[in-house]
């Protein structure tokens, strides 16, 4: 197995909440890994708050020069980096009017799904299209035996017009970091911790009404968030069905509360009951 | 400063059951892992078959011996393990040399009975311990689905003090689940328990065992409508999705959301 591979696969089977512990250790092994882990990895955002604007922003590697990160809000980095530098990095015309209007537009959805946390959106002009990141950032501590409990999502996104500019292909690959743990007398702790991540594409129309050049970037504005919002939701729920379903089932499996003897004759009794069902009928 | 052997030492130790497997990675100074896989295997009380028997034995520090051989007491046989492997081989007959051998037998023949009521699968161990002043009671029981993507680990660690006739110690759960993304589940709870004889004790443990599984279940619920609902909605307030249209056109600077102070 190639080291990057075997690099990702035990990074896929260590606990998620060293990650970034591991991701360390990984690369103090083989220090030539470092590039590309540190891009393929997800690990749990930080956020930095704007002095521009007193807003918070999330950080990845998509908004990062060095030690500095732009806010999406003032379109600024900060500390602030050389005008060479920020020439290439700051981002102008149609990509900014997008990336206004999906941080606007992500900020409203994140209030009606998240109430409270933290939104970003990052976009950047690709050869042909264009590609950007989406990201959430929640965080619930009503801690003890209540529970305490993050969540980090991360979209990123690739976007090319067809050549009439009537439809765009849109791809999506996102990923859930999601962290939850309570201790109470009852259960001394009980901790759940992972990340799962999902992709998919879609042809998708941009509206046209007069074919104005604002029409179009308003379409990928709303093609983004209903595709965002439909994986987000998608993605809860199969969360919600590994972390508490799954996992819930296997401690079944491993053992039963009910004596085993029972669970045989139960099930003998219910096999007797309805095979008489059947001879009646 | 961690060195090389201290990382790579400390990835095995981290696997999830089942899934060790970290040649790939290791490079070519670290001249042995035989250390962090014997700490391994006895921390996750691997189970290793003795040659001639279908019946699995634990590799624990409760059951080690100073020349590096493991004994099983059931069976009466001590053996070497390869910890990078685990397997076993050059088994030889043991006899058990402990004041409490009586105790130990009982607590064997109790336990192992009881395990079968609760534990489709299980291996069971009884040694002495604490310079044969205690007794020691270890279950682990594994399920490996690599065709579902996931793995699960119950551990029992109980010490019983044959002179006050109780017992303490704990359990563990891990549960690894791998399809596109990595969660793993991890539990412990601390048991006590007394009782004057084996049945007693045994009896006693399955019950405990019992209260922490409910617990355990309704921990699941706890978290899922608590913590984790307040992670996240499944729908607005407003039980419709968001009007993307609606929204689309506005520009910053207006006050929308209103962008509430770090959570």
């Amino acid at each position: 197995m190639d080291p990057f591979d075997a690099a990702l696969d035990l990074l896929r089977r260590l606990p998620p909440s060293s990650t970034q512990q591991n991701l360390n250790g990984i690369i103090s092994l083989k220090p030539d890994l470092e590039e590309d882990l540190l891009s393929s990895v997800d690990v749990a955002l930080t956020s930095k708050r704007c002095t521009k604007t007193g807003r918070d922003y999330l950080c990845c590697d998509y908004n990062r020069d060095g030690n500095s990160y732009r806010s999406p809000w003032s379109n600024e980095f900060e500390p602030p980096i050389e005008p060479e530098e920020a020439a290439d990095l700051i981002p102008g015309g149609r990509i900014r009017r997008m990336e206004e209007s999906l941080n606007a537009g992500v900020d409203v959805y994140r209030e009606l799904y998240y109430e409270g946390g933290i939104s970003s959106a990052y976009l950047w002009a690709l050869e042909e299209g264009f590609a950007g990141v989406v990201l959430f950032k929640k965080t619930s501590s009503a801690g003890g035996s209540a529970g305490k409990g993050g969540w980090d999502s991360i979209h990123v996104l690739e976007v090319s017009e067809a050549a009439g500019k009537r439809s765009a292909h849109y791809k999506l690959t996102s990923t859930v970091i999601l962290d939850l743990g309570l201790s109470s007398s009852a259960v001394d702790s009980l901790e759940l911790a992972g990340n799962l991540t999902r992709q998919t594409e879609s042809d998708l129309a941009l509206t046209h009404s007069g074919s104005r050049e604002s029409d179009i970037e308003q379409s990928h504005v709303v093609n983004i968030g209903r595709m965002v919002e439909d994986m987000e939701t998608r993605m809860r729920n199969l969360l919600q069905e590994v972390y508490f379903g799954k996992a819930k089932d296997v401690v079944g499996d491993l053992r039963s509360i009910q004596p085993l003897s029972e669970v045989g004759r139960d099930r003998d009794a219910h096999r007797d009951v309805v095979n008489k069902i059947g001879q009646r009928t | 400063m961690v060195t090389k052997s201290e990382t790579v030492s400390s990835f095995v130790q981290a696997a999830p059951p089942g899934e060790v497997d970290i040649k790939a990675l290791a490079p070519s100074e670290v001249q042995s892992l035989e250390p962090a896989f014997k700490k391994y295997n006895e921390e996750q009380y691997t189970t290793v078959k003795l040659s001639g028997s279908s019946q699995t034995v634990i590799v624990s520090s409760y059951n080690v011996l100073d020349d590096g051989r493991y004994f099983d007491t059931a069976s009466q046989t001590s053996f070497e393990v390869d910890h990078s492997s685990q397997t076993a081989s050059s088994a030889q007959s043991y006899t058990l040399d402990s004041r409490n051998a009586d105790a130990i037998q009982s607590l064997l023949k109790a336990f192992s009975a009881a395990a079968t009521e609760h534990f489709p699968s299980s291996t069971v161990g009884v040694y002495p311990t604490d310079s044969d002043s205690s007794i020691a009671i270890l279950l682990v029981a594994n399920k490996y689905s690599p065709q579902n993507f996931w793995n699960g680990r119950w551990r029992s660690t109980y010490v019983f003090d044959p002179s006050s006739k109780s017992v303490s110690g704990t359990v563990k759960v891990d549960v690894h689940y791998y399809e596109d993304g990595n969660v793993r589940m991890s539990t412990s709870k601390k048991v006590e328990a007394s009782s004057s004889s084996a049945e007693g004790i045994v009896r006693e443990i399955a019950k405990a065992e019992n209260k922490f599984q409910e617990e355990l279940n309704r921990a699941f619920s706890t978290l899922a409508e608590g913590s984790f609902k307040g992670l996240r909605r499944q729908l607005p307030v407003t039980r419709q999705r968001v009007e993307w249209e609606k929204i689309a056109g506005y520009r910053l600077g207006q006050d929308i959301g209103g962008g509430r102070a770090k959570t």
